[in-house]
């Protein structure tokens, strides 16, 4: 009965090591970026760019490297860092963009 | 200590600058647009969410004919309001609400599946998915309830509605005293999505 993508999308999260943060029912975010990450990775998968389940898998595994790397201080944990960093993989992953072309607008 | 923030600080600025560059980036593509993401968080920030449920429940505060209509026939009673279209679609169309008094307090759960009236209450909790709470819910609210830091006194029946694919139910919390020179638009920051699963009740700020 879920029919509507961005429901889907996230209830799928829901429980799993990739939810995102929320309060009262809807979704936070810390700041501008965060948001911008989150709707861009939304609209590509909504539009068929590359498969929600694929993004997520490469979420995953961003949240699980973070982890494995800060065994004991979890101070700098943000949410989102981890989901900028899946996106990018994504993106390259799905062929839209390569990682050059990153690096270069970045350098812009 | 310092130093901490002030790796967060760049951290942030880093982030900040990689998220503008794909934008940009994917801009320039023509695979998005500069409306893209707005567009699709509008449907989280203003379309569907607890806010379309904190002005029906306000309404039903200052109205009690529209509470009684809406106990009635909540489709149709959410339908006078202009709330975003789809509020009585094909996941809002068996909506119905039940109302908390004196003497009742109402709790909503689904143990089959997780069903939720998400376009007036939003995304749910991450414990509503929780198998132990579907569970628990129904066989001893009263305990989960003190467990929400709600204690239900035994004079006050509890009444655990259970969703289902056809039914989402929610609560109308009862209107908090000490707020009567409140305005409707003022009443619907004191309803949050947990007074309408019926895991809370409204409070005066």
């Amino acid at each position: 009965m879920l029919t509507q993508f961005e429901h889907f999308a996230v209830t799928e999260m829901m429980g799993k090591p990739d939810n995102p943060p929320r309060a009262n029912g809807t979704l936070c975010f810390g700041s501008e970026w965060e948001r911008s990450s989150f709707g861009m990775a939304l609209a590509l998968a909504k539009n068929g760019f590359f498969e929600w389940d694929d993004f997520r898998d490469e979420l995953i595994a961003s949240i699980k490297s973070w982890e494995d790397d800060h065994p004991e201080d979890q101070s700098t944990w943000n949410y989102y860092d981890q989901f900028l960093t899946a996106l990018e993989k994504a993106v390259v992953k799905a062929g839209i963009v390569d990682s050059n072309e990153i690096m270069a607008a970045l350098a812009a | 200590m310092q130093d901490r923030f002030q790796y967060r600080a760049d951290r942030e600025a880093y982030s900040a600058a990689r998220v503008r560059a794909l934008e940009a980036l994917l801009i320039k593509k023509g695979v998005i647009t500069d409306q893209t993401v707005d567009t699709v968080l509008e449907f989280f920030e203003t379309k569907m969410g607890p806010f379309n449920g904190a002005k029906i429940v306000a309404r039903a505060w200052v109205d009690p004919s529209f509470k009684d209509r809406l106990v009635t026939d909540t489709p149709k009673a959410i339908a006078e309001l202009s709330l975003p279209e789809g509020m009585a679609g094909a996941e809002g169309e068996h909506m119905r609400a039940v109302a908390n008094a004196p003497g009742v307090h109402n709790l909503i759960i689904c143990t089959l599946c997780s069903c939720y009236p998400w376009p007036v209450l939003g995304l749910p909790p991450y414990w509503y998915k929780d198998p132990t709470f579907r569970s628990r819910a129904a066989r001893e609210p009263r305990a989960v309830l003190a467990e929400f830091g709600l204690s239900i006194t035994n004079e006050v029946e509890v009444k655990v509605w259970d969703s289902s694919a056809q039914i989402r139910w929610f609560v109308i919390p009862e209107r908090p005293a000490g707020t009567e020179g409140l305005s409707e638009a003022e009443l619907e920051a004191l309803v949050t999505p947990e007074a309408m699963m019926g895991v809370a009740i409204s409070q005066a700020a």
